[in-house]
């Protein structure tokens, strides 16, 4: 399958790539008061809004925010919209479907976590917003 | 002269002349001996007519003279109106649109078998009318589908500037050297691009249609009711200057109809028996639209007798299987919401306009498909009132738009009634309830409160996370009072409980706009 690899928080993470809608660069998110520290903001693009969020943060050990107009990379899949800030975005690989259960994957010798969009959904609802 | 280019105008023309001649019908016939309001509809007929001459139209304005002379009378008071001779020139009305569409598709109009009923009809003088030929019942249509929006002239002007502004960009593109071309460039295009989400934005306007516009649409369809039923009706408007999305109202039209319908036919009781009751004559309908958080709330309600639980009760014991204590043991919205169900119907026999509970599934089912609820409310000789709940898809407000430390806020503007320039003063520090900054959770090292936000404050607001609601806030910066493209909060945004929308302003950027109920 194709797979969007970006890094994030130290790790080296890959998306399927039909999940991913566009990446938006000089994108400036608008910050929400009481948003967990890693929901970075919404950004309105093309008619659509999409949360935005530091997938190191989220997803790793680190900010991955380096920048003030961060290249976002814009998911869509169900209903759901949401932007991932990247610390760096390493491309379209094309990759053998995991096997079972393991989600990790290596290329070129080095290993990448394949995540799906609905757990990184999942992560961002379990935290807490609001007081 | 490519005279079907004017045709096509004159259609269009006159159906907002047709339109406002029936709002004037209706209007007159609570009024008959108002001479201001015969002249407002003469006026209409003529201008009808005058246009119907210049494209030489014969039989469209041949039935607008003879319309126009009726009115003539009635304005002068040489002969008095009454019900009936305003029926006609409501049927009169009714097939001069028939006719008007007929032209535009290239038929004959003058081969409707209605003008030649309603020509000899408005031959004889009105004092001299045979009233025993004008007893039929009128079957009732329905709204047409909402395929015109009116839109103001000046957005037009707007949207016209702003195009041409953005042709004109091409020609700014100064000469740049292989140095300057990045960064003059990438300015250029910023520019550009901020052309072209202020023309989105203004575009967007053009899907939204005020609520008052919806409801004129059922302005006849209840009146026509009100006539079959033998039921004095008229139809309030509350939150009619509301914009709503038009494809979501379009949605709606046939659903307002069915419940409109319902409730003349078996809510409102006729005049003798109200009048009986010490109820007004006159049954009231009223088509009411409300904002609240990310929600349109459009409720359609009656004064009317209300739903009678016997047969409700009846069908949860004979159908359901339930006992007399647990149907007493519903809650009265559920339980009033069976009649929403598939194979509910209390009306021994249904009539051809109307049966109680018939359609009321298709109700339900319609809202659901656009993720809206409904809610029932009935009281016994009090009156109806359906409540539905949709997601607002998009709507237009106008807000102040703030800044608080890194945020920028917005609150809609019919909720401030004053902003002021902040004077240090010990009235105003540590005032938790009033410091919006704190309830947000922003740093007070970040802020730098500048100004005052006076809140108005709306009767029977419930303010949900402090107990004691602000009348004011301190705010760091006013950016504007302006409109807002709002976009409903979103899952996440929504779990905060403290914001009702995102609004993107002209030139895109956001401003976070807040639930003034619950903040």
């Amino acid at each position: 399958m194709d797979c969007f690899v970006f890094e994030a928080g130290g790790k080296r993470l890959g998306i399927e790539a039909r999940c991913v809608y566009r990446v938006a660069d000089d994108a400036r998110p608008a910050a929400v008061p009481l948003a967990p520290p890693c929901h970075v903001g919404v950004i309105y693009y093309r008619g659509d809004l999409f949360d935005v969020v530091d997938a190191g943060l989220l997803l790793g050990d680190r900010s991955s925010l380096k920048d003030e107009n961060p290249y976002v990379i814009l998911l869509k899949w169900d209903q759901h919209k949401l932007g991932l800030i990247p610390e760096r975005i390493a491309g379209m690989k094309w990759i053998e479907a995991p096997k079972g259960a393991e989600d990790v994957f290596t290329h070129d010798g080095r290993r990448i976590r394949l995540i799906a969009p609905e757990d990184i959904w999942r992560l961002l609802s379990d935290l807490s917003y609001g007081h | 002269m490519d005279i079907d280019k004017y045709k096509k105008i004159f259609v269009q023309e006159s159906a907002n002349y047709l339109q406002e001649l029936t709002t004037g019908l209706i209007r007159v016939e609570q009024d008959l001996c108002n001479s201001n309001l015969w002249s407002e509809i003469h006026g209409k007929i003529h201008s009808i007519k005058g246009m119907a001459r210049a494209l030489s139209l014969e039989a469209v304005s041949n039935l607008c003279h003879q319309m126009e002379a009726w009115c003539k009378e009635f304005q002068a008071g040489t002969t008095a109106p009454d019900a009936a001779a305003v029926q006609i020139l409501m049927d009169g009305t009714d097939l001069l649109k028939k006719m008007t569409e007929a032209e535009a598709s290239g038929a004959d109009p003058a081969a409707d078998p209605e003008l030649k009923r309603i020509s000899a009809l408005l031959a004889c003088r009105p004092d001299k009318l045979d009233r025993q030929t004008q007893t039929e019942p009128h079957p009732v249509a329905a709204p047409s589908p909402i395929d015109r929006i009116r839109v103001d002239y000046a957005l037009i002007e707007e949207l016209l500037a702003r195009s041409q502004e953005i042709i004109l960009l091409e020609k700014t593109l100064p000469p740049l050297s292989h140095q300057q071309m990045a960064a003059g460039l990438k300015s250029w295009i910023d520019h550009y691009m901020a052309m072209l989400r202020g023309l989105h934005f203004q575009l967007a306007r053009l899907r939204l249609m005020p609520v008052q516009d919806f409801a004129s649409l059922f302005e006849k369809p209840v009146r026509d009711l009100g006539k079959a039923y033998g039921r004095e009706v008229k139809l309030n408007v509350a939150g009619g200057d509301l914009q709503v999305d038009i494809g979501l109202m379009d949605r709606l039209r046939e659903p307002f109809m069915h419940l409109l319908r319902n409730a003349v036919a078996h809510g409102i009781e006729p005049p003798d028996e109200r009048e009986r009751m010490g109820k007004s004559r006159e049954g009231t309908l009223v088509l009411a639209a409300d904002k609240r958080r990310d929600s349109l709330v459009l409720t359609v309600g009656d004064d009317g007798r209300g739903i009678d639980p016997n047969p409700i009760r009846r069908y949860l014991r004979e159908v359901v299987g339930m006992s007399d204590p647990e149907i007493s043991a519903m809650p009265r919205e559920d339980f009033f919401r069976t009649i929403l169900r598939l194979d509910y119907s209390s009306a021994d026999e249904t009539t051809q306009l109307a049966g109680r509970g018939i359609g009321m599934d298709v109700i339900a089912k319609a809202i659901e498909c656009l993720s809206g609820a409904l809610a029932i409310y009935s009281e016994p000789s009090r009156g109806t009132r359906f409540v539905i709940s949709l997601p607002l898809s998009l709507s237009i407000i106008h807000a102040i738009v703030f800044r608080i430390g890194p945020y920028t806020l917005a609150a809609p503007t019919s909720h401030v009634a004053s902003i002021q320039r902040r004077r240090n003063g010990p009235s105003q520090e540590g005032d938790h309830n009033n410091d919006l900054g704190l309830r947000l959770g922003i740093d007070p090292r970040e802020r730098k409160p500048g100004f005052i936000l006076k809140l108005r404050q709306p009767a029977g607001t419930e303010h949900g996370t402090s107990g004691q609601p602000a009348d004011h806030f301190m705010v760091d910066a006013v950016v504007g009072n302006m409109p807002l493209m709002v976009m409903p909060p979103g899952e996440l945004l929504a779990k905060t409980g403290t914001f009702a929308g995102v609004g993107i302003m002209e030139d895109g950027d956001i401003a976070i706009l807040l639930d003034m109920e619950r903040i």
